[in-house]
């Protein structure tokens, strides 16, 4: 497995509001991914988890202290810079609404590709939609693909300009548990098999234990770390914290 | 319910105001014009107050023919009386005083040689005489005595001013009789104004009036003021019974009344025509309305619902929209009635600019215009909104559960075939005014074309989806993702896209009529020039019926050597068979060589003073051959039957149109005494090049600064151009309507964004750029602009052909499409598009990325 780092926070620190409505979402975090591996990020609501994510994908901005995109600083970015990023080297795959309904399946996975008016890497666009298996959906429009098949063209729209990073908000939460299943394997299959790095947001311990990795967060802060989880390692760990 | 309405009212305060501002621009149009109808009507109906407020009875010859009525303003109808009535009526008792009155053209040429005033379309240029009895004279002497030689003027103080005169100048003035020289004496002013509504006025002595203005031994009327004590109409009473037959007696009261009533006449087509500006705007306004409210409708669908769901009433749901649409529509009616007072202001500024100038002072606001904007704003407003109130209604509450509710974007089959019917019932409509024999075509003819519009707007529904395809399918090779995104956007709501572009559709319909009718107009012109006349110059006074050129001017031309064949054009208001028209009269033998109108039976030689020349059609529609009968009635001379001599084939000369019947010099001579030849038509003698020929002709025009030398070129130039400053008014009063549609799309957009937001976040966060977003945005508006300009241009070239084919027989021989002047006007309507989308597009760009995809 390789070493080195897709993304990382330095001293991240997120704080809305002010004065005696101050709520600190992140409590100077500290935290690397390594490239190639599939980190999963827990925590109970409130426990900042998503801002941690939004921030290292350049949707949101840190208080203080930095996130880095590979070695990138994105303090350092203006909007530009920062689209030019997330379009290049961020796979996104959110829990509902991935999909323009004006588009295709291939259209859609291809999407940020146009928007960087680059062309795809045919082969490699031919084995993220076999990893996915949608070679028949391509056609579709997304109002006529079921949820699953929505988050699986979600899934292969996020790797198809081969990012850096992809990250993904609780992709399984509007999905059935078989549906959910199906996606958590897909993203395994790609962190595995085509050497893709992703970072999960979840509350689910099922789908936690896709990862390779688990942080906890709590209150803004890491509170513990699992590596190689079960859904049972990860609930007990879940419990220590009292949720 | 009524907490909710202003609730929602005050959440999506940005929409309805610009929903308010476009019923605001429709009320403030229609109060501005109004107000200036109404305002210059006060003006004139205070003139004449002040004009007649001496006179307590005025006698005046019978009318020959009634010429009331709105195209027939100024037009001459009854003969002059005899001199020697004055004393007949002097001596009626009761009479403390009685005068001769007289008024005709006269104008005065500046100390700069050019001539003052212009009375062909701007306030006429008087001469008269000089009223002795101050009771009958509105103006006053500042400078100077009044006229005691036939050689003796006062002039108005205007015109002492522009044409830089004092009392013991000597000036040039034009008159019938040609230009004289004359001493000027004195400078009178108007009350406290140096000239009456920038008219001009020459006075005379009596008989020099008699002599230059009128004819000899005679006077238009005479002005009389009772014994004190007598009334006015006990004055008259006695007059009548002193009077002659052939002549009749009106009091000072009357004679305000009916100059008021004349003037108000005149004024009313003006009214119409701004009006027809004002139901314009205000139609496209009630687009905007019924847009913005389906749209607002559609995206509450699910508040709708909830409140359905705890028990609101469908009627009650309705009434909280409608409430919503009376309070935007009450606002913007007060707003537009007092925007209206400056667009009034802003409207006659316009007239001055293009030409037309406007007599005005103060603005005039009346309870007529206060109640007529209120009303129609609120009305448009309630009724625009109507329909997507009863949508609301028909939300299920069940809606209420359901994850989005989107506005139904089906093609009703209702829909389409309600458009189609309407459709149908408008061009039906249209064509049968147009070309059908009904009482009232113009009107007619404006609801055929208001039901077309409506029901191709209705009908654009079939058509958005296939035409934005192919309006956006260049866009995707040239901006990619982007590009397809836009037509994508364009595409996915028919209905909306169709809406959207309907204001837009009606702006660019009837700006593309106006342009297609226009350039039919001069190529006609330009066609039947070229195809009759053969002169090579014409004199022009640029007057039509009041005033123009001496008929001396005709007649030196005729001595000049250089010059082979001339024939003068003059115009005077008759009742020919029953009808009140135009009659034209022509040098016929000069004629002849100077124009081939295509005689097709008999011959123009024989049109002596009781000859009669008809256009083709005429004759045939109204069965009248060589020998034929006709009577014609003139103002001086009363009925007279004149033969029908010739039949020619074209409908105008020399780029006069409407030329459906001519008689010779000879019958104006005989008839009309005021003569005045509107334009003299010349042909160089053989050998005679065009620069000898035209020296010639202005050293002979060279005293009547009135008198325009053109050739062949120039004249056609100078004719096609006459067009242009109605043309200009006209895109300026469209401008209103297309702005008014600029703001539908603006708005569409904006709800369209805000029920898109997931959506551009998503696309943010995946990477696009703010600039591409902004593109993406823009393109959708260009393309919305694209197909409703594409729909205006059928429907403009549909009313431009029926219009030109219906008058044909007014002399439109030649139907043209001016490509480039259509190619023009869709670039500009992409521009609109462009500049539509440019506060939706920088709020879409500037959207919170985070909030967006996190809305829930």
């Amino acid at each position: 497995m390789s070493t080195s780092t897709a993304a990382y926070t330095d001293k991240a620190r997120k704080v809305y509001g002010r004065g005696d409505t101050e709520v600190v979402a992140l409590d100077d975090v500290s935290i690397a991914f390594d490239a190639g591996q599939f980190t999963a990020i827990m925590g109970p609501s409130g426990s900042g988890k998503s801002t941690l994510m939004h921030c290292i994908a350049g949707l949101d901005e840190l208080t203080s202290g930095r996130a880095f995109i590979g070695d990138v600083d994105l303090s350092t970015l203006d909007d530009k810079a920062l689209t030019l990023i997330r379009r290049e080297k961020i796979g996104f795959i959110f829990q509902a609404f991935n999909l323009v309904p004006t588009l295709t399946a291939l259209e859609n996975i291809t999407l940020p590709l146009a928007l960087a008016g680059a062309d795809p890497d045919q082969q490699w666009l031919d084995t993220v939609v076999g990893t996915v298996g949608l070679a028949d959906r391509l056609r579709h429009r997304p109002s006529e693909l079921s949820g699953g098949q929505q988050q699986r063209v979600a899934v292969a729209r996020a790797l198809a300009s081969r990012p850096e990073i992809v990250f993904a908000d609780e992709p399984t939460g509007n999905l059935d548990s078989r549906a959910g299943t199906e996606i958590l394997a897909f993203m395994q299959k790609a962190v595995v098999e085509l050497e893709q790095t992703i970072v999960m947001v979840t509350h689910d311990p099922v789908s936690a234990s896709y990862a390779s990795r688990v942080i906890f967060l709590n209150d803004g802060r890491v509170v513990s770390e699992l590596t190689d989880p079960t859904p049972e390692s990860v609930l007990d760990r879940m419990k220590q914290f009292g949720e | 319910m009524l907490r909710t309405t202003i609730r929602n009212l005050m959440a999506r305060k940005i929409r309805l105001v610009t929903t308010g501002i476009a019923v605001l621009l429709g009320v403030a149009f229609m109060s501005g014009s109004l107000t200036l109808t109404a305002t210059i009507t006060h003006t004139f109906d205070n003139l004449f107050v002040d004009v007649f407020a001496g006179t307590d009875a005025y006698v005046r010859g019978q009318e020959a023919f009634d010429a009331s009525g709105p195209g027939n303003f100024g037009a001459v109808t009854r003969p002059r009386v005899d001199a020697s009535l004055v004393s007949t009526v002097a001596a009626v008792p009761g009479v403390k005083a009685a005068e001769g009155n007289l008024t005709g053209y006269a104008q005065i040429v500046g100390k700069n040689g050019k001539a003052v005033g212009k009375p062909g379309n701007g306030p006429p240029t008087f001469g008269g005489n000089w009223p002795k009895v101050a009771a009958f004279n509105a103006y006053h002497l500042v400078a100077g005595h009044a006229p005691e030689a036939d050689d003796q003027i006062v002039i108005d103080a205007g015109s002492a001013d522009k044409g830089d005169y004092a009392a013991g100048d000597t000036a040039t003035v034009l008159t019938k009789a040609g230009p004289i020289q004359a001493q000027v004496v004195g400078v009178a002013k108007f009350g406290e104004v140096d000239s009456a509504l920038g008219s001009t006025f020459v006075f005379f002595t009596d008989r020099a009036a008699q002599r230059y203005l009128a004819t000899p031994g005679k006077y238009d009327g005479i002005s009389v003021v009772a014994e004190h004590g007598m009334s006015e109409s006990a004055v008259a009473e006695r007059i009548r019974a002193a009077l002659p037959t052939g002549t009749e007696v009106v009091t000072g009261a009357r004679m305000t009344k009916e100059n008021q009533d004349d003037v108000a006449q005149a004024l009313s087509f003006f009214g119409t025509f701004m009006n027809i500006f004002s139901i314009i705007a205000l139609f496209v306004g009630s687009f905007i309305i019924y847009n913005t409210f389906s749209i607002l409708v559609a995206q509450r669908s699910r508040e709708m619902a909830l409140l359905r769901a705890i028990g609101a009433s469908r009627r009650q749901v309705t009434n909280s929209v409608l409430l919503e649409a009376f309070v935007v529509g009450t606002l913007a009616a007060v707003l537009g009635l007092g925007a209206g007072i400056g667009v009034a202001a802003g409207l006659k500024a316009l007239l001055d600019v293009i030409g037309f100038d406007i007599p005005a002072t103060g603005m005039v606001l009346t309870g007529n215009t206060v109640i007529v904007s209120l009303v129609v704003g609120i009305v448009i407003s309630l009724v625009a909104a109507w329909f997507p109130a009863r949508r609301a209604a028909k939300v299920a509450p069940i809606a209420a559960m359901r994850d989005v509710a989107v506005e139904r974007a089906d093609r009703s089959r209702l829909r389409i075939g309600l458009g189609g019917l309407v459709t149908a019932l408008g061009v039906l409509a249209l064509l049968g005014g147009l070309f059908g024999d009904v009482s009232n075509p113009l009107r007619l003819v404006g609801l055929g074309a208001l039901l077309t519009m409506v029901g191709v707007a209705a009908l654009g529904v079939l058509f958005a989806r296939p035409a934005t395809r192919l309006l956006g399918a260049p866009l995707e090779r040239l901006r990619g993702v982007t590009g397809h995104l836009a037509r994508e956007n364009a595409m996915r709501n028919p209905r909306r896209t169709s809406t959207t572009a309907s204001a837009l559709m009606i702006g660019v319909a009837l700006v593309g009529f106006i342009t297609i009718f226009a350039s039919s107009a001069k190529a006609s012109l330009n066609k039947t020039f070229d195809d009759q006349f053969t002169g090579d110059f014409v004199v022009d006074s640029g007057t039509f019926g009041f005033g123009g050129l001496s008929p001396e001017l005709a007649t030196r031309l005729r001595d000049t050597p250089q010059v082979a064949a001339v024939s003068s054009h003059r115009i005077t208001s008759v009742e020919l068979d029953g009808a009140v028209t135009q009659l034209n009269g022509f040098d016929p033998v000069g004629l002849e060589r100077i124009a081939d109108i295509g005689i097709v039976q008999g011959k123009a030689a024989d049109l002596d003073a009781t000859g009669l020349a008809v256009q083709e059609k005429k004759a045939k529609d109204k069965h009248w051959t060589i020998g034929s009968k006709v009577p014609v009635t003139f103002a001086e001379t009363g009925t007279r039957e004149l033969t029908v001599r010739a039949i020619y084939r074209d409908h105008s000369v020399a780029g006069q149109p409407g030329l459906n019947e001519f008689v010779g010099l000879a019958v104006f001579e005989r008839n009309v005494p005021d003569a005045f030849d509107s334009q003299v038509y010349a042909t160089l003698a053989p050998g005679v090049s065009v620069t000898q020929g035209r020296a010639a002709i202005e050293a002979v025009t060279a005293n009547y600064p009135n008198a325009k030398v053109q050739d062949r070129e120039q004249y056609k130039k100078a004719q096609t151009a006459q067009i242009n400053p109605l043309l200009a008014l006209i895109y300026v009063l469209l401008l209103l309507a297309v702005i008014i549609a600029l703001l539908g799309i603006a708005n569409t957009l904006g709800l369209s964004i805000v029920e898109r937001t997931r959506e551009l976040g998503l696309l943010r966060a995946v990477g696009m750029t703010r600039r591409q977003m902004r593109s993406m945005i823009r393109w959708e508006s260009v393309l919305i602009a694209l197909f409703g300009t594409l729909g205006g241009l059928g429907v403009g070239l549909f009313f431009g052909w029926a219009l030109v084919h219906a008058l044909a027989d007014q002399g439109f021989n030649v139907f043209r499409i001016p490509v480039v002047s259509l190619a023009v006007i869709s670039i500009l309507a992409a521009l609109v598009g462009v500049v539509a989308a440019a506060v939706p597009a920088r709020r879409a760009a500037r959207l919170d990325v985070l909030r967006a995809i996190a809305t829930e």
